[in-house]
């Protein structure tokens, strides 16, 4: 096996899923590798459910072939034991405490009784029940049954985390928690597979992120390559005093493509690059400018594109990869 | 190993949900109340008596109480946590049964030695003819019951509506399980405990093998 194929926990492969006359998956191919958090983004009914589904082992008709750690999901359908799963929406019968549910979703999972207590108290402090260990789930806030859900999930000590809306119905300090709790679980070489309908989540922790629009995986790449690929070049922003009367020679500036100025109590310059443009050396060129003709500037800014505007423009029916 | 986990955590369940109070306590009520409702039995004794009744209400609350709790936990995707981990389907299925059948035995039985315990006060010492009936009922109950909490389990993996797999519980799961009383009713020699075991057990074995097929194919 080669060094890429053993870094790679995840792979999909022209996996397609019908239900009924609908295409919820048509041809998903995709790698995630070890370590990695895998933001998959896309409207409601997208597929990104499906997909996960097809992953945990609870949808077994699709076509194509799903390897987890190099083995087939068809020829070894159980992968429990290196993979969590916080679905998104699932219940917990009524009578159940916090303690209880976890003590059996434990034993499912095959852990020893003795092991369990130290476990769950672990887990709880890590995902912040503990005071609520022995409250019955039914009185539990929206919050923290999502919490609840994603402490099954790391019980049993999975290398692989699926988790499909996990910061859904949380309000903005539990959304900001649950970030942190995914973000240290990928430091402990964690690999994480989040869906979300919410950009901001996945720019926020992802370090691949791949969006599905109608069954269809329209792009995956790393946040910067998706903001890399859509500007048309490079931009710099300057902020200082009498800026505009500098307009024609930065103009005139190599690779140089036009110079927007915007004027309030500052001149705001954005000097847009051709897209081959060695941006550093564009950068040097230009301080070199400014220090020659002696113009003092306040702020310099290199200008991205959001993940936003990635986001939009796929959704609106950008190429598909 | 999956069996086991689920059945204690299905009678727990209904020891947290006062079902099984209801059923333990409910049941054995309903003896005493017939004496109490029906003191003159024209011979019969209350024991026979209270199986009879049981035999065709405990079939019914196993069904509806099987059937809607499959329906409830179907619609809120409580297996959801069990499937991804390494548990069989069937083992949900089976776990879910056996508590049931075991509740409504334990019930059935405390009801059915109220029943001898009343007419050992009001016609005497049982006689081995008045025990015999009482077995016979008990039998008779236990084959009922398994039928209809078969039949219960189809209709919980069948239907989506709550309300609907209640209905159909109750015409199905009730009616079908009486076909063990039938030959009572209509031949006088015929040795019921054996009949009732001889149509209970293939019976329910049967629907079970169906409704185990349905579930594993079933998509979640």
């Amino acid at each position: 096996m080669t060094n890429e194929k053993q870094k790679q926990i995840i792979e999909f492969t022209n996996v397609s899923k019908k239900y009924k006359e609908v295409e919820a998956l048509i041809d998903v191919s995709f790698v995630i590798n070890k370590g990695d958090i895998f933001g998959y983004i896309g409207h409601n009914g997208a597929g990104k459910t499906t997909t996960l589904k097809i992953l945990v082992g609870l949808i077994r008709d699709y076509t194509g072939d799903v390897l987890i750690a190099g083995e087939s999901l068809k020829s070894h359908p159980d992968f429990s034991n290196l993979i969590g799963y916080l679905p998104q929406d699932v219940g917990f019968q009524e009578w159940r405490t916090v303690n209880h549910a976890l003590i059996t979703f434990g034993l499912l999972s095959g852990m020893k009784k003795s092991d369990l207590t130290q476990r769950i108290l672990e887990i709880l402090e890590m995902v912040g029940l503990t005071d609520v260990r022995h409250r019955k789930i039914k009185y539990l806030s929206g919050g923290m049954q999502q919490k609840l859900k994603l402490a099954q999930a790391l019980l049993h000590d999975p290398q692989v985390l699926i988790l499909d809306e996990p910061m859904s119905g949380l309000d903005p300090t539990s959304r900001f928690q649950m970030k942190n709790i995914i973000r240290k679980l990928a430091a402990s070489e964690k690999t994480i597979l989040f869906s979300s309908h919410i950009l901001g989540d996945v720019a926020d922790i992802a370090t691949t992120i791949g969006i599905i629009k109608e069954g269809v995986i329209q792009r995956i790449g790393s946040p910067l390559e998706l903001q890399n690929e859509l500007t048309e070049g490079d931009a710099i922003e300057l902020v200082g005093h009498n800026l505009s009367a500098s307009i024609t020679k930065i103009q005139a500036l190599p690779n140089v493509e036009r110079v927007e100025l915007t004027s309030n109590r500052h001149d705001r310059l954005v000097v847009t690059y051709s897209t081959d443009t060695d941006i550093q050396n564009a950068t040097i060129l230009l301080m070199a400018f400014l220090s020659e003709n002696k113009i003092a500037i306040q702020n310099f800014n290199y200008l991205k594109p959001s993940l936003e505007q990635v986001y939009l423009k796929y959704m609106a029916g950008g190429t598909t990869q | 190993m999956s069996f086991a986990i689920l059945f204690w955590d299905e009678l727990r369940g209904f020891v947290k949900s006062k079902i099984m109070l209801a059923l333990w306590i409910g049941m054995p009520l309903l003896a005493i109340l017939m004496h109490f409702i029906q003191p003159d039995t024209e011979g019969l004794p209350i024991s026979v008596l209270t199986g009879m009744l049981i035999s065709a209400m405990g079939g019914a609350l196993a069904a509806v109480l099987l059937s809607t709790s499959i329906v409830n936990e179907s619609n809120a995707k409580v297996y959801d946590l069990y499937l991804i981990r390494p548990v069989k389907r069937h083992n949900i299925l089976l776990a879910k049964y056996f508590a049931v059948i075991l509740n409504l035995c334990i019930a059935t039985i405390l009801s059915l030695a109220i029943g001898l315990l009343i007419d050992r006060f009001t016609i005497g010492l049982p006689t081995e003819q008045i025990f015999m009936a009482t077995l016979d009922s008990l039998v008779m109950s236990i084959a009922a019951m398994s039928i209809a909490s078969a039949i219960g389990i189809l209709i919980g993996i069948l239907v989506k509506s709550v309300g609907l797999a209640a209905i159909l519980s109750l015409y199905l799961g009730q009616q079908l399980s009486l076909i063990v009383m039938l030959p009572g009713v209509y031949f006088e020699n015929i040795n019921l405990m054996l009949f009732s075991a001889a149509v209970g057990i293939p019976l329910t074995i049967i629907i079970i093998l169906v409704e185990i097929f349905i579930f594993s194919k079933k998509q979640f």
